[in-house]
């Protein structure tokens, strides 16, 4: 049982962790758009694709 | 035929598969030239994904004004850029920056489209563009790139930008809303830890646990509390300590009592190892409320956010002429009493005048709400802010700033709004009462046990103080006003003040204005009438194909009510276009009339003009046909109407139009009550007779001159595509301008009405039932911390009934 009193401190540590990762994300204005964030992943995909597909149209005009 | 539907913005297509754009390798069919030109302009620029993702139509495009894009040419003037545009200067490169608002944009693909369209650009440093916000963060290269240049990109495919300035107001509420995320997310984790120590504890009550292991619990709980209280809780503190200078007491008071008195007594406990802690109410308690707050500023942030949006800098060029006639671009701010200034076609006029040289149509819309171009003549007065229709015109400047007629109805409406009788919120009256009663009752406790049996004195009234936490109160009017403005926002509707919900179940007289709300503000064609057997079995196609071949170079209402009828093959020669009367050209060779009957009359001598339509076409030597134009009704309002009527609203209409046509709608839609050729004035005295009357008002409008009435109204209505101006002044605003919305909104307001109550009988009930037991001596702490938080759990989740609601 006494194990306890080495394991809560750690316990506290990786809060203390969490909650340094949350204060940066919060100012990293990370919260500010959650609408876009969450579809973002859509479009990512076929920007790798894209390249080369814009640079042919891009010429021409 | 099967309903046609445009692929860009959704709506009906009226021409047939007249425009097209070949998307995916399928033409699509587009509703107009405007959304063909956009569609065509996205996929061009290789961003096809656009379609396959977005989640709602686009916004649906009105043909694109060569004249408009002129106008983004006076955000290249430094004196218009000093107010909005930042300059970086970095070792090496230049770069601008700047905060642009974008109109129409519906979902997150929008944002990924207007970023990939800009970064291909040669000069764009970095764009970053916020759905919620409706807004984009550009910086660039000056030396590069034009301003203009990247608004007109924008343009192209579909958006309108502006810069806009940010108020400090706005800059303050963004950095206490990141604030308040802080303090939220901190008091969570804390909580989630204290309760995970606090069960161990309780556990004690049922089997022993070691008095050394208590301790340790105990004082890991005090550690992690301690932010909760210290940072976490401060809101709390300035507001009670604000509301007690002022000599009153609000909710906050108890609560900051309750916080404080609780970690105080706990850590005594802990230190001195006897009586109990109350570590994971504290914290429970503090988050709780933490996230009602949160959720209800987060509304009123996206309130303020989009009615900021809508203070654009509207950089007002004018073209000043010297005594020799040579025209300079100023902006409209330098003008002085006196100027000379020149109004081309398509322009806005940049200050109040009387003309001394020219005549020509002026569209009056953004002060009138009416789409018809009023005729003026030499020493006619025209006003800023109106658009210059047909002829090039000299004004000489008799107002500028502040005493121009915008302004003074900006004014009128201040005054108007000043006059709201200020509707006190539930929670702010009976706070105050309960605030008090409970500050007495634990003052007498403590008394009264201090006497008698001093040792538990202290005790007995913090769990007084626990037990009858205002918690359940303090949530039960924002939890219920968070959930119904999410509702709301679903159905496109913004609540722009908090009162909203407290009026809305209240109003039973409904006024509208006529053009812009009952109707969709723009001219079409209702009905074509040929005189003629001269043309073909396709003979109505043709004489329409005639007109709008007349009425292409024209930015005139009349002639984008024909635009849709534009075919190929019509050459147009030789137009002539005489203000407020009509247009004479050769059409393939043949000269054509298009106007009024008494232009058709002087021009050709015909005489037999029935006089039934608004505007005719005639050759040399017959009448050919006459159109009849006029605002369609919008597709809802009858619907509406019928219900607002089932559910007991009496309706007027109010309008400043004093035609047929104000009968017309009524019939339409079914309000016998009208009153018409009603001046903003008039409009308002009408309003405040039926306030006189007993009645709570609601008005809809859109215009600038609805902006004085829309304040004087009890609550007001305004459409999305209406006038800024009026937008600011009203507490509702219909997006997407379906009318169905308000009924609709109707209801959930009564819910919510309903649901306030609940949780307010619910949260008294609760503390009238645990006042004498706790008070007496009779709440073990546990049951205190677990009574607290069970009612105002049950608050929540009365209130998440309202999410529920399917309509």
């Amino acid at each position: 049982m006494s194990i306890i009193y080495v394991l809560i401190p750690i316990a506290m540590l990786f809060v203390l962790v969490a909650v340094g990762i949350f204060f940066w994300a919060v100012k990293s204005e990370q919260f500010d758009d959650l609408d876009r964030q969450s579809v973002s992943i859509l479009f990512d995909d076929d920007i790798k694709q894209k390249p080369s597909e814009s640079s042919d149209e891009s010429t021409p005009r | 035929m099967d309903a046609l539907n445009c692929f860009h913005c959704g709506e009906p297509v009226t021409t047939g598969r007249q425009f097209e754009t070949l998307i995916d390798n399928v033409p699509q069919p587009m509703c107009c030239p405007g959304c063909q030109a956009v569609s065509a302009a996205i996929i061009e620029a290789g961003l096809t994904n656009y379609y396959k993702y977005r989640t709602e139509p686009g916004s649906k495009q009105t043909a694109l004004v060569p004249e408009a894009l002129n106008a983004f040419s006076a955000f290249d003037l430094k004196e218009v850029q000093q107010d909005f545009v930042h300059q970086d200067l970095h070792k090496d490169k230049q770069s601008a920056s700047t905060s642009l608002t974008i109109d129409g944009i519906t979902c997150a693909a929008c944002a990924w489209l207007i970023e990939h369209k800009l970064q291909h650009l040669d000069g764009i440093n970095k764009i970053a563009v916020n759905t919620t916000t409706e807004r984009a963060q550009v910086s660039w290269d000056p030396e590069k790139l034009k301003l203009s240049e990247i608004l007109a990109q924008i343009s192209r495919i579909g958006y309108q930008a502006a810069p806009y300035q940010v108020d400090d107001e706005e800059i303050q509420s963004k950095k206490n809303s990141r604030k308040f995320l802080l303090r939220l997310g901190l008091a969570g984790f804390a909580t989630m830890q204290v309760m995970m120590f606090a069960l161990a504890l309780y556990s004690d009550y049922f089997t022993d646990l070691d008095v050394e292991f208590r301790d340790y619990f105990r004082w890991v709980s005090m550690i992690f509390a301690a932010p909760v209280v210290f940072y976490s809780a401060q809101p709390f503190y300035f507001s009670a300590v604000r509301a007690m200078l002022s000599g009153r007491l609000n909710m906050d008071v108890s609560v900051s009592i309750a916080i404080c008195g609780a970690y105080i007594a706990s850590c005594i406990a802990t230190v001195s190892g006897q009586g109990e802690v109350y570590f994971e109410s504290v914290s429970m308690f503090t988050f709780f409320l933490l996230l009602g707050r949160y959720f209800e500023q987060n509304a009123r942030k996206k309130a303020s956010i989009s009615s900021n949006n809508l203070h654009k800098l509207i950089p007002l060029t004018a073209n000043l002429l010297d005594v020799d006639g040579n025209q300079t671009e100023v902006p409209a701010k330098r003008l002085k009493v006196g100027d000379l200034i020149m109004v081309k076609p398509g322009e806005v006029i940049a200050a109040d005048g009387d003309i001394v040289e020219g005549m020509s149509c002026v569209n009056e819309a953004m002060l009138t709400g009416e789409q018809m171009p009023v005729t003026k003549n030499i020493t006619s007065q025209v006003y800023a802010g109106t658009i210059n229709v047909d002829h090039p015109i000299k004004v000489q400047v008799t107002a500028t700033g502040q005493d121009q007629l915008v302004a003074e109805i900006i004014r009128l409406q201040e005054a108007a709004s000043n006059n709201k009788p200020k509707v006190a919120l539930y929670v702010d009256t009976i706070s105050n009462y309960f605030t008090w009663t409970i500050l007495v009752v634990a003052a007498l406790t403590y008394l009264v046990w201090k006497h008698y049996w001093p040792e538990d004195a202290f005790w007995v009234t913090l769990s007084v103080l626990v037990a009858t936490c205002p918690c359940a109160l303090a949530l039960a009017t924002p939890t219920a006003v968070t959930c119904a403005t999410g509702l709301f926002t679903r159905l496109g509707v913004v609540a722009r003040r908090t009162g909203v919900f407290e009026k809305l179940p209240k109003v039973d007289q409904v006024v509208f204005d006529k053009t812009g709300t009952l109707t969709c503000g723009s001219l079409t064609l209702r009905e074509t009438k040929k005189f003629t057997q001269r043309f073909n079995q396709d003979a109505s196609r043709d004489v329409l194909a005639i007109a709008a071949a007349m009425e292409s170079h024209s930015i005139h209402p009349i002639a984008k009510a024909f635009a849709p009828y534009y075919q190929t093959g019509y050459r147009l020669d030789d137009s002539q276009y005489v203000a407020g009367a009509g247009v004479q050209a050769k059409v393939n060779d043949t000269r054509y009339f298009l106007g009024s009957a008494d232009f058709i009359r002087q021009n050709t001598g015909l005489t037999a003009i029935d006089g039934q339509h608004s505007v005719y076409l005639a050759d040399n030597d017959a009448l050919l046909a006459g159109f009849t134009l006029s605002d369609t009704v919008r597709e809802d309002a009858k619907a509406t109407l019928a219900t607002l009527k089932e559910m007991g609203f009496a309706t007027c209409i109010a309008s400043g139009d004093t035609s047929e046509h104000v009968e017309q709608v009524a019939r339409e839609v079914g309000i016998e009550n009208l009153h018409k050729g009603l001046k903003p004035q008039d409009k308002l005295k009408l309003i405040n007779q039926l306030k006189d009357e007993g009645k709570q008002v609601v008005m809809f409008g859109d215009g600038v001159n609805d902006a004085p009435v829309l304040a004087g109204a009890n609550l007001s209505v305004a459409m999305g595509s209406g006038a800024d101006i009026a937008k600011n002044s009203a507490d509702l605003i219909l997006l997407g301008d379906q009318l169905s919305r308000f009924p609709q909104a109707v209801r959930i307001a009564k819910m919510t009405e309903q649901i306030i109550r609940q949780n307010l009988i619910w949260a008294l009930g609760y503390n009238l039932l645990i006042i004498p037991l706790a008070v007496t001596g009779h709440v073990l702490p546990y049951i205190a911390a677990i009574g607290m938080s069970a009612s105002s759990l049950i608050v929540v989740a009365n209130s998440l009934r309202l999410l529920k609601v399917r309509l």
